[in-house]
């Protein structure tokens, strides 16, 4: 949509719909909704949202972890009551925040940005993957764990690292696999179901 | 008279991606119907009954309803799985290449059981010998014969003549091999040497499963893998993006 396509619009509001209709998922009448939406917000909470989008480009990846952050390092690996010694691998930042959420991981992460997806021209080379082995080399971690998804593409990525990783002294773990809470026996997929049976554990 | 709302199909998914908040739009290669893409809804939830049996190279029985658009997968059984192909990234990773040459030969609304046939055979021979190198060189061999592609391995594509002993070249584009005398139109001639010819030919007529042990050396193998790699890319016309982390892997391997 261009400015020319909206010419009974005030310019400043022709310019906030065509803006807003590049995002994903938003289509023309969706951006002409956000954009009355956002004339009628008080001033303060207009001038707040417009600040979180300018401060989220000052976004840079984080020189330890990889993961989206304000300042390099961030939070979590300048933090000194984190666990230097377990290395948690991840896909994706929003992986981060869900392991966070359990309160049962200490140690670091570090963010991939993806996985490896031959079919879509997704090599090693186009991750993360670089930045992590140089972590590993002061010896001061002990336990890679891998936390990728428990999909195809997620154990190609998961095996490819304890791979590479086979001749270091690094421990190499990879999340359990399974049965979810909630899930059922009946419905569940042979996969599934072996991987379960492999990581029972004694109760 | 109007299709059925719903129906069934038995298909082989070749691959998955993202769509809306938890939804998964699955390509798969169906007995009954070709190529055909659907979504299945709210799969990305961790408690989906339908996620793990629409995995990537998992043979799957589908029921679904149709939708203006995709159709809408309601109910997903596992027939076999290949476990042993998800079980090691050698193996995991032909199973991606075949994928993408599944999904690039097959065509949307258009039925071709024998590729289907041959991407699961093909399948069930890497999950047994993942080193083995000779499943993935048959299984490009037999995916330009279904495709109607099977390049001429005995006898000059131009004069006919019975191809003899060390007087034979190759060209992907001119459909096999030619005699000493006879040139293509197009350029692209390439050497072929006798070893790599037997080895086509004996491919060309076993199926999967009749395949005797055979040790390719290395420069057999990769004459054979540049060959027919070159072939099906030059039918293709496309980039075969799962063939570099194939090469990567095995340059790995080789160090």
């Amino acid at each position: 949509m261009t400015l020319e396509h909206l010419p009974s619009a005030a310019p400043s509001l022709a310019r906030l719909i065509q803006e807003l209709n590049k995002l994903p998922g938003i289509g023309p009448k969706s951006a002409q909704r956000l954009a009355y939406f956002i004339i009628r917000l008080p001033d303060d909470e207009a001038a707040a949202l417009a600040a979180a989008i300018h401060a989220v480009k000052q976004i840079t990846f984080c020189r330890e972890c990889q993961n989206l952050t304000d300042a390099s390092p961030c939070s979590l690996c300048a933090n000194p009551q984190r666990n230097r010694e377990q290395i948690c691998v991840v896909e994706d930042p929003l992986d981060v925040l869900a392991l966070e959420r359990t309160h049962c991981y200490r140690g670091l992460y570090h963010v991939l940005h993806g996985v490896l997806s031959p079919m879509h021209g997704v090599g090693p080379d186009e991750l993360k993957l670089r930045e992590l082995y140089p972590r590993l080399r002061d010896g001061g971690v002990q336990e890679v764990i891998i936390a990728t998804n428990p999909t195809a593409e997620g154990e190609a990525t998961a095996m490819y690292l304890s791979r590479q990783l086979a001749d270091s002294a690094v421990k190499v773990t990879h999340l359990a696999r399974g049965l979810p809470m909630g899930g059922s026996l009946e419905y569940s997929d042979e996969v599934t179901l072996s991987r379960a049976f492999q990581g029972r554990q004694a109760v | 008279m109007a299709p059925p709302r719903t129906y069934r199909a038995e298909a082989l998914t070749l691959k998955s991606a993202p769509l809306g908040e938890a939804d998964l739009l699955v390509t798969l290669f169906s007995k009954e119907a070709g190529k055909l893409r659907a979504t299945a809804k709210g799969a990305r939830k961790s408690t989906s009954k339908l996620v793990g049996h629409l995995e990537p190279l998992t043979l799957t029985r589908i029921s679904l309803n149709r939708g203006r658009q995709l159709d809408v997968i309601t109910q997903a059984q596992t027939l076999t799985a290949f476990a042993p192909v998800k079980s090691g990234l050698a193996a995991l990773a032909k199973g991606m290449y075949i994928a993408e040459l599944v999904d690039a030969f097959a065509a949307e609304a258009s039925p071709n059981e024998p590729l289907l046939q041959l991407a699961l055979e093909t399948l069930t021979a890497i999950g047994a010998a993942p080193d083995d190198d000779l499943p993935l060189l048959h299984f490009q061999l037999h995916l330009l014969a279904v495709s109607g592609l099977l390049p001429e391995l005995h006898n000059c594509v131009e004069c006919r003549c019975a191809i003899e002993p060390d007087r034979h070249r190759y060209s992907a584009a001119g459909g096999g091999v030619f005699c000493r005398d006879c040139a293509p139109v197009e350029g692209g001639l390439r050497p072929l040497s006798l070893r790599a010819l037997k080895v086509l030919r004996l491919l060309a007529r076993c199926r999967q499963s009749q395949l005797p042990p055979l040790t390719l050396d290395e420069p057999l193998h990769l004459e054979l893998k540049s060959l027919l790699t070159g072939t099906v890319q030059y039918w293709l016309d496309q980039e075969i993006r799962s063939r570099a982390f194939l090469d990567h892997l095995s340059r790995q391997t080789r160090r």
